[in-house]
């Protein structure tokens, strides 16, 4: 075949691109290498020079890919498939970012990105003891995520997809003609971003969450490296402000998570418990435990091996869900997993490596560790080469796991005396436990595809509700841990003065809370409600008030025991915020109110639970519909670009129902929204709602169903092709905008009268017509005989645009026949809404931001006692 | 450490009540002919949306409920009535689960799931 040169493309780039690819790789596994030999000399300097020399390299060529990529955005270089794929000439700049990020590509290097700015944070502020076996390791998962970005199939495995690949070498688009042509790129414009991505959320959303999942890896390499040189207690003090700067980041990432969702998506909350979701949400919930176990062996000593395994795990859960969200494994069970790039093989070697090193690392025997090696290796190769994988996979996991528990009995230092009841340790560890049983719940429920493939089932993935009854139980105890824990001294506390320090906050929650549960939970909704129901309303009562408690003996603790130090009250502050959030997300999803109604009347309870949910509305324009506490019009709608916007009037009620109205009878508008229904070309349509927030609660509006084609203006009063019914009395006839109803039908003659043929018979249909309001008119078409002659007679209803004409009777049947003509503006607009009232949901948002704001003093403090202590000693 | 076995039995006990329950549920991906059978569990029915039969829904009687026919994965087709708006872009789903049960000769859905494997990636290069 003839070589085509193609005109105006700038293949220099993406050869610098790749470029810096391959220097990221290499150099990240030189440093890996030199690491590990400075580690094992530590004497010798070369080996340091060289390896703090080849991370820097490494960074510096991250950085040259980012960068690269962002000029390939800059500029527009549709050649490039990344570039054509996520941008377009349209694009608003404040956009580029988004586009960098929004494919799997761009995610990963941002991942990358940020572990390259902790990694050189992490070097320089460490003490020079860490510094081989940390970054050691760092690099190793650097080398990792640098070969996300190769690019390369050998056979059936992928390694990695490459953001530098041309547009017309992607093998999705080798056949379209454009690749025939060599001036292709004169006319060629980009897909272009999402739509629905383009919005603030998605520009701060990704960096924050990926800064959360990068900021895991620190306190991981720490873990390993403590297990490496056999030191399980140095690393924690450096390690725990980087814990909890995870803490802060990734709990950030996913409370915005939950907020893009509840603004801008259609699923009618702020978290859906979807497996994207789930996947980071259990890496903070253990590395929360993490950093409280590392709080416990900095004060006390102790919990050696849960502050290794908590620090180890929420970084390997941090692989786990770049499996799950990235291999195409979640399937139908998730809305926002990316699509499969044939990963999962890569993936999985991925999170198995990492869980294989921990494991070989905690061997402190070593025949036992050799032996290890040589049976994974083993096991690899018969996998590779023999199949079985999924068999071998589970024999392997099997394995590891009883290596890891006899490691932790023969080599594991344990504590000679036993933890006292009534000592802060104890609680704090009892605390940790409970989280991580919470974290293994939510990650067996969210694996249910993963199990599925591995043992052949056919498991349908939980529901919302089965996940909130597995972990209010949790959050309870969570919450009485949180409230109580700080009052306990380590080692041990007398138990009179221990209860006798939270007496007041623990009465007032109990007050306030019964109170307040009773008659939200307990007085009306209880007797009438089934077993489950009964169990789950009690629960919720005790969420609240062991919420209210937190927070009580938290603000308590930190006024009287601390008294009011802001500097010292930073885990008080966030313990608040943390109790906020509970209590927030439980009145707002336990109380959610859907206030739209259907107007249908037709029940569907028979069908059993799950059945009850009839909240669709539909609101023609112009008309005024109950919703809630407020009445609803339909003012019409307005487009914008490839945006169609719905405008609503909220208007008040009165205390008989009705519209308030003021002095001089105008009807009094509460507040406006409009929701909008993005027309998206490329995605088809998405639902975006609109809510008015009130200080204690929000009202949630989100359109369902529209017709989002313009108006056409003309012949509005024309009439349009009448259509016939045939009917008897008692049947009803539907137009656009009536409920029409064969009332009865009357005759001015006896049949006896009719018989002489020559009398005229006039026989009446009086039909009741009911509007979308309830108003009925009255129509009465005539069908008239004279001198058997058929003379139809047409009635008009001009209220309603509507025309009837009588012209037949089948006395066989026993029917009649009725032509109904609508005027073409009848068709009115209309659309299908649901609306909700979330009440108390600012809890959680406070709850969010007190949190965050606690977490961050109680760095600064830690960091600030850090370094006195560290010129104290020098 | 007596006391942190005891918290460490209960760590096991939560472990195994968690995987026995969820054994025990019934909801699993299923098809229309075993869902006939028990007509009132809840089933996952996964198929494929019939798109020659256009999919019924007038509002202005209910606005809750529409109504299409599915083909399963082992080929049986049934009507299906769903308690909910239509969903957007129902005509463009590549594939559809159902949640819900038979009752009689039509499958009562109380939700549905679709997945459009071409919804965030469609459009191709031309000049």
């Amino acid at each position: 075949m003839e070589k085509i040169t193609y005109i105006g493309e700038h293949l220099w780039i993406g050869t610098l691109g790749n470029a810096f690819v391959f220097l990221s790789l290499i150099a990240a596994l030189v440093s890996t290498v030199a690491y590990y030999f400075y580690s094992k000399e530590e004497l010798t300097s070369e080996w340091k020079k060289f390896a703090r020399i080849s991370f820097s390299v490494h960074s510096f060529a991250v950085i040259g890919i980012a960068g690269t990529l962002f000029y390939m955005l800059f500029n527009h270089m549709y050649e490039y498939s990344y570039v054509w794929q996520h941008s377009n000439n349209s694009m608003p700049m404040q956009y580029i970012m988004s586009c960098f990020w929004e494919g799997q590509e761009g995610s990963f290097l941002l991942w990358t990105f940020w572990n390259v700015v902790l990694g050189n944070i992490l070097r320089r502020t460490m003490d020079s003891k860490w510094e081989a076996p940390t970054m050691a390791i760092f690099s190793l998962v650097q080398v990792f995520l640098a070969s996300m970005l190769l690019g390369i199939t050998l056979g059936d495995f992928t390694l990695g997809t490459n953001p530098f690949i041309l547009l017309r070498e992607n093998p999705e688009f080798a056949n379209l003609p454009f690749v025939q042509n060599p001036e292709y790129l004169a006319k060629l414009d980009g897909r272009g971003l999402n739509p629905l991505l383009m919005n603030y959320w998605m520009t701060i959303h990704p960096p924050t969450l990926f800064l959360g999942f990068a900021s895991t890896l620190p306190p991981f390499t720490f873990a390993l490296a403590g297990l490496w040189k056999r030191d399980f207690t140095g690393w924690q003090k450096p390690a725990l402000t980087w814990t909890f700067f995870s803490i802060m980041i990734l709990g950030t990432g996913i409370l915005m998570g939950g907020a893009w969702a509840y603004e801008a998506l259609s699923f009618g909350g702020f978290w859906a418990w979807d497996p994207v979701e789930n996947s980071s949400l259990v890496p903070w919930i253990v590395i929360v435990g993490a950093g409280h176990v590392m709080i416990i062996n900095k004060n006390k000593g102790g919990s050696l091996f849960m502050t290794h395994l908590l620090a180890i795990a929420s970084f390997l859960l941090v692989l786990y869900s770049t499996f799950l969200t990235r291999s195409g494994i979640l399937g139908n069970s998730s809305v926002h997993a990316f699509t499969d790039l044939g990963m999962q093989g890569q993936l999985v070697i991925y999170v198995i490596t990492f869980i294989f090193l921990c494991v070989a690392l905690l061997i402190h025997d070593k025949l036992i560790r050799v032996s290890y090696i040589m049976c994974s290796i083993v096991i690899l190769t018969v996998s590779i080469f023999y199949g079985h994988k999924k068999e071998l996979l589970l024999c392997w996991l099997g394995a590891s796991t009883v290596i890891t528990i006899f490691s932790y009995i023969k080599f594991f230092p344990k504590e000679e005396e036993e933890e006292s009841l009534y000592s802060r340790e104890f609680w704090m560890f009892v605390g940790s436990l409970v989280l991580m049983l919470s974290a293994l719940v939510i990650t067996y429920f969210t694996s249910i595809p993963v199990l599925n493939k591995l043992f052949n089932l056919n498991k349908a993935p939980i529901k919302i509700a089965e996940y909130n009854i597995w972990q209010v139980p949790f959050a309870i105890v969570i919450l009485l841990l949180v409230a109580v824990t700080q009052f306990f001294k380590y080692k041990k506390t007398d138990p009179k003065l221990f209860f006798k320090q939270f007496r007041v906050s623990l009465i007032l929650a109990i007050v306030f809370g019964l109170t307040c549960t009773i008659p939200l939970y307990l007085y009306k909704d209880y007797s009438a409600a089934s077993a489950l129901n009964k169990w789950n309303l009690i629960s919720y009562a005790l969420l609240f008030i062991s919420g209210l408690f937190a927070v009580f003996a938290n603000a308590e603790y930190a006024i009287r025991v601390l008294k009011g130090k802001i500097r010292h009250a930073g885990s008080s502050i966030a313990h608040i915020g943390f109790a906020l959030v509970l209590i927030g997300a439980l009145i707002s999803t336990s109380k959610k109110q859907t206030i739209s109604q259907n107007t249908s009347k037709k029940s569907v309870e028979g069908l059993g639970e799950g059945f009850n949910a009839q909240k669709s509305l539909l609101l023609t324009k112009g008309d005024t519909l109950p919703l809630g506490k407020y009445m609803v019009t339909y003012k019409g709608k307005e487009r914008v670009g490839i945006d169609v916007f719905f405008h609503m009037d909220y208007f008040e009620r009165n205390e008989k129902g009705d519209l308030r109205r003021n002095e001089k009878g105008e009807a009094v508008r509460a507040f406006e929204l409009s929701p909008m229904v993005q027309d998206n070309p490329r995605m088809g349509k998405a639902s975006n709602p609109d809510t008015k927030h009130f200080f204690n609660n929000d009202i949630y509006t989100h359109i369902t169903y529209a017709d989002l084609s313009d108006d056409s203006p003309k012949n509005k009063n024309a009439y349009k092709e009448p259509t016939n019914f045939i009917g008897h009395m008692g049947d009803t006839i539907f137009s656009g905008n009536a409920i029409i109803l064969i009332d009865s039908i009357t005759t001015n003659l006896t049949e006896e009268q009719f018989s002489k043929s020559d009398s005229l018979l006039v026989v009446t249909a009086v039909l009741k017509a009911t509007d979308v309001n309830g108003k009925v008119y009255r129509a009465t078409p005539k069908y008239v005989v004279r001198n058997n002659m058929v003379m139809p007679d047409q009635f008009e209803v001009n209220e309603l645009g509507l025309k009837f004409i009588f012209w037949k009777i089948n006395p066989n049947e026993g029917s009649i026949e009725i032509q109904m003509s609508e005027k073409v503006n009848n068709a009115k607009e209309f659309v299908v809404l649901e609306a909700y009232m979330f009440p108390y949901i600012n809890a959680l948002w406070l709850g969010c931001i007190v949190m965050v704001i606690g977490t961050f003093i109680a760095i600064l403090e830690r960091r600030r006692v850090n370094k006195i202590s560290h010129s104290v000693k020098s | 450490m007596k006391k942190l076995h005891i918290v460490g039995i209960i760590v096991i006990a939560v472990a195994i009540g968690v995987i026995f329950t969820s054994l025990q549920s019934n909801a699993s991906y299923s098809d229309f002919s075993e869902a006939s059978k028990n007509p009132d569990t809840e089933y996952h029915v996964v198929g494929k949306l019939n798109k020659t039969i256009p999919v019924q829904y007038d509002p202005k009687v209910n606005a809750d409920e529409c109504s299409f026919l599915m083909t399963d994965n082992k080929g049986v087709e049934k009507r299906v009535v769903l308690h909910k708006s239509v969903p957007q872009d129902m005509e463009k789903s590549e594939q559809i689960v159902l949640i819900g049960k038979m009752q009689g000769q039509e499958f009562h859905a109380n939700d549905i799931l679709m997945k459009c494997p071409s919804k965030y990636n469609n459009g191709k290069p031309q000049v």
